[in-house]
Order: structure tokens, then C-alpha cells, then sequence
């Protein structure tokens, strides 16, 4: 009997438990470690945060569903690899500590045949000072419960408005080398749509504060659309969307420091800014969440397995060369650790290789940098790939993996929700491929199909994205023919 | 503000048909048809 522990129960390390339980069955056992007891579909944190949706509603337990399909769950945080064993114990190790308030606090060292590491970011809200909801003076929609403590805020600020006295709302990311610029992108819009619906727009201001070089990046190096005959690029079109909706944008930002009431933030030509605010939600940068490693004799090697951001090196291209240089042929396939063979990170807990879009610094040296997103689509796919991968070495002895699925081939589709609603929502549907554009395959049409690569504003979207909450929730309690709905 | 505010400032604004394209209920079934479809297939495809 083998085991696969699997660190993480997000969309990637969830997306493969459910897979290789299917495939392995109950010969071999599949655990899962989180330090949660929710699974949590993060897309729609951002209506939880304007108000619009009931948190119970992008969250359910995962003891029951990993209790019916048989799945050993740990309610635990991952702190230490040991995948050469121990003095004691040739097998490979993990270190946990369970946070299940029945054990709170009791050590285990859980030893697997395979591991994938799909922890996801430590949400590093540290990074800048003031930034966040415990400790600084932002708000967050990352959890459930940030979500709601945003969306109590924005009720604030709605009735100061609707008492006559004008708002400034900052919406955007906390630090120059930020991800997930389209969760802040659809937040932005969203409280402009609940403002709209308030009653309240005209004496609100609302600004999008981005590391993005132009409106549209989303850390993706934008995109060009094809739209009929003609073709667009992601920054025209959002910049046509930013207008209609009498939105604010300050790109090429860098947060600094966050004061009550004000933010400062610093852009690529140098110049010190500073934006006052009366409600401003800032993502955090992320970090890996801080494993360390040991090897047989208790020494520690943690820069052997994991990058210095914290993210688990897998079968990336990490040469350091010019941005210019890199391809998407340096992106992983198969998320396999190179030091160890049965270790696997997928999902944001992989170290990508580089940027998508071009870096930038002030002149000073701070960087202003949006961090590839690897979160959705691909980052469910890779815990498929993976899982497929795993199983076939278990169940037939492959030896080297049996399944790909790198950034630089897969496509990926994005809907950006810009205000909810049956029938007065709208969303921007984006789709693309390949998600790392691939300038050898398509030289004259910037790295992506074109055929493939598409934005739409409207209604549909809207409901696509509405569809995708009910679908993925679906999938995720492993309810009936579960695996027919796609990563 | 920076240069993205006065690009923002001279965008074009959708017209009166798009706007109502965006929001008609029977085109924008067709166009729900549509996105699932190629959402489907994205998915489907390269893993």
C-alpha cells in the first residue's frame, strides 16, 4: 500500500486528493493535511465583500466529504519536509502540527511514498507596513472572513455617503510585487457597481492602485483580443471600461507604507506619492508559507527544495538570465522536485520561473514587479496532472512522469466579475492561450493564439461566472459525477 | 494622476448598440451558450 500526502486543500491539493482517490482507490491511501477545516472557493470572495453574498456560501466543511470518499483528512499545519527520513526511519517524512481544536497543538510526523506540496501563499501582509486587516489599515477579501469584515467597511462608507459627505475608496494591490491583480480589478468594480446601486456613485471616488505597467497586465503581460476582424489590446479595452464607469487608475505603483488614511506608494520613475483614503482594500503580496527541510541526518537543506520566495522548486528553467531571454519552454511540465523524485508542488506553492510580465524598479531599486498568477484554471489543472502522474507510478511503476501540463501550452480563461446581478451584472470574459506567451509558436500575434485569446463585456459573463461558483462548489463536495466538470 | 488617467480620460466610450448588446437578455443567452462552450473547451485541452 502506498501513501500520497498532500499538503493543502485549495483548489490544487483538493482538485488532487479527489483525483487519486478515484484512481487509486482504497489499496492505497490518500492524506490530506490543512490547517483549515474549510474549503474555500476564493472567486467569489469578492461578493462576500461587497455584501452580496452570505459567506456560508463559499465555504463548506472538508471532514465530510473527505470522510465519504475515504480520504485520510488532517486538520494540520505542514512544518517540516524530511524527504530522506530520519535517523530512525529510512521512509520519507512530513512534520505536522495539528490546529484540529481536539488535538490543537500535538506534533506528528506523517510519512508518505509521495508528497504534493499545495499549500498555497503565506499571505504576506507584513511586507508593507500598515498593510492589512489585523495589524494595518486596510481591508482584505483573501478569507471569508476578511471578505465580510470588507463588505461591514463598504456599508460604512455607504451611509457616511448617503449622509452627504464625500468618499475616497482605494482598490488595488499593497506592494510592488503583488499577484492576483484581477481579484482586485473585480473588487474595484464591484463596490463601483454597489455604489451605482446605493444610490451613492457621484460622491464617491474610487481609485485602482496597481503594480501593473498598464491597465489590463493582470501579471499576464496583458493580452491582445480578437474581436470580430479587428484586434485590441486588454489595456485599451479595460481603459474604454474605466471611462464608462467614471473609475480613477494609478499604474507602475509601488506601496510603500500605509498611515490611517493614507498610502504611500512610490512609481517606477522615482517620484514619492502619497494617496489619501477613506476605505481602501489592498491585496497582500505572497510568500511560500515557510517550510523547511532536513535531510537523513537532521541537517537543514531547505534552499535545496525550496526558491527564496518560499515556493517549492519543481522542473522550471531557474537559470538566472534577461527577461528578454526567457520562453515558455523554461515553464514546468510535470511540477516534479528535481532533488526528489516522489515530491511534487503545485498550484502557487510552485516556484514559477520568472515573470510573465516585464519587471520594473524605481530608480532606487524597489521593484515593481506583478508576480505570475497561478491560481483557477491552471492551478487546478496542474493538481490533476499531477494526481494522474502519482497514481500511474503507483498502479503501473512508471518511473518518470506520465503527464504535462506546463503554463506555456495550457489556455486559461478568466471572468472578472464588474458588478452582480441576474440581469443588471456584467462581467469581462478574457480567455487566452497559452497563459505564458510563447513568441516562437506565435511571433507575430505577441506570444498567444489569436483565435483563442478573446475578451467580451456583458451580461453572459456575468452568468458564466455565476455558474462557475455553483459548478466548482459542486466538484469540489465530490458530489455525483463530479469529475465530468472540468479544472 | 499618471499616464494611465489620461489614457482613461480620451477612451473611447462604448456606443448607445453596445451597451444595449451587453445587456439584452436573448443576445446575451446566445453569448452564455457561447463562453461555456469555450470555457469547456480551453479546459479541455493541453493537460
Amino acid at each position: 500500500m502506498a501513501r500520497v500526502v498532500i499538503l493543502g486543500a485549495g483548489v490544487s491539493g483538493h482538485t488532487a486528493a479527489l483525483y487519486l482517490k478515484r484512481r487509486l482507490g482504497r489499496k492505497h491511501e490518500v492524506v490530506v493535511v490543512s490547517p483549515g477545516s474549510n474549503w474555500n472557493w476564493i472567486p467569489s470572495n469578492i461578493w462576500v465583500g461587497v455584501g452580496r453574498m452570505n459567506p456560508a456560501k463559499v465555504v463548506f466543511p472538508l471532514a465530510p466529504i473527505y470522510r465519504r470518499k475515504k480520504v485520510d483528512f488532517r486538520q494540520a499545519r505542514a512544518v517540516a519536509l524530511r524527504p530522506e527520513g530520519d535517523a530512525d526511519n529510512p521512509r520519507a517524512g512530513v512534520d505536522v502540527v495539528y490546529t484540529d481544536p481536539k488535538r490543537a497543538g500535538q506534533t506528528e510526523r506523517i510519512r508518505y511514498d509521495y508528497l504534493i506540496n499545495a499549500t498555497g501563499p503565506k499571505l504576506n501582509f507584513a511586507a508593507t507596513p500598515g498593510l492589512g486587516p489585523d495589524t494595518g489599515h486596510t481591508v482584505s477579501v483573501c478569507t471569508p472572513s476578511h471578505a465580510v469584515e470588507a463588505a461591514s467597511h463598504l456599508a460604512t462608507v455607504i451611509e457616511t455617503l448617503k449622509a452627504g459627505t464625500p468618499q475616497t475608496l482605494v482598490i488595488g494591490v499593497g506592494h510592488g510585487t503583488c499577484t492576483c491583480e484581477g481579484a482586485a480589478f473585480e473588487y474595484a468594480f464591484n463596490v463601483e457597481h454597489e455604489l451605482r446601486t446605493a444610490g451613492v456613485r457621484d460622491l464617491a471616488e474610487v481609485i485602482y492602485l496597481t503594480n501593473e505597467h498598464e491597465l489590463g497586465d493582470f501579471g499576464v503581460g496583458g493580452m491582445t483580443f480578437s474581436q470580430g476582424d479587428r484586434r485590441i489590446t486588454s489595456e485599451a479595452w479595460l481603459e474604454s471600461l474605466f471611462r464608462e464607469r467614471k473609475m480613477k487608475a494609478i499604474t507602475q505603483a509601488a506601496v510603500t507604507e500605509i498611515e490611517p488614511g493614507l498610502i504611500h506608494y512610490r512609481q517606477i520613475d522615482g517620484s514619492a506619492n502619497t494617496q489619501p483614503f477613506d476605505f481602501a482594500m489592498l491585496l497582500p503580496p505572497f510568500r511560500g508559507v515557510g517550510l523547511e527541510v532536513f535531510d537523513r541526518n537532521g541537517a537543514e537543506i531547505t534552499d535545496a527544495v525550496f526558491a527564496p520566495s518560499g515556493f517549492m522548486r519543481v522542473d522550471a528553467n531557474y537559470e538566472a538570465k534577461p527577461f528578454e531571454q526567457w520562453t515558455a519552454d523554461d515553464w514546468p511540465k510535470t511540477y516534479q522536485n528535481p532533488s526528489y523524485r516522489n515530491v511534487f508542488g503545485i498550484g502557487i506553492a510552485f516556484a514559477p520561473p520568472h515573470a510573465i510580465s516585464r519587471p520594473y524598479a524605481t530608480p532606487d531599486g524597489i521593484a515593481i514587479a506583478p508576480a505570475p498568477p497561478r491560481t483557477g484554471m491552471p492551478s487546478g489543472a496542474m493538481g490533476k496532472v499531477v494526481a494522474m502522474t502519482i497514481s500511474d507510478m503507483i498502479l503501473s511503476g512508471a518511473t518518470l512522469p506520465t503527464h504535462t501540463g506546463s503554463m506555456g501550452e495550457m489556455a486559461a480563461a478568466c471572468i472578472a466579475s464588474t458588478g452582480t446581478g441576474m440581469l443588471s451584472g456584467t462581467a469581462a470574459a478574457m480567455s487566452m492561450s497559452p497563459i505564458v506567451p510563447d513568441y516562437s509558436r506565435y511571433p507575430d500575434t505577441l506570444g498567444r493564439d489569436p483565435k483563442e485569446t478573446t475578451g467580451d463585456i456583458g451580461l453572459a459573463a456575468h452568468w458564466v461566472k455565476r455558474l462557475l461558483h455553483t459548478m466548482f462548489i459542486y466538484k469540489a463536495r465530490a458530489y455525483p459525477l463530479w469529475y465530468l466538470i472540468p479544472e | 494622476m499618471d499616464d494611465a488617467q489620461r489614457r482613461i480620460d480620451t477612451a473611447p466610450l462604448p456606443g448607445a448598440q453596445e451597451l444595449r448588446r451587453r445587456s439584452n437578455p436573448v443576445g446575451q443567452f446566445l453569448r452564455f451558450l457561447r463562453l461555456n462552450w469555450t470555457m469547456y473547451r480551453l479546459a479541455n485541452h493541453r493537460h
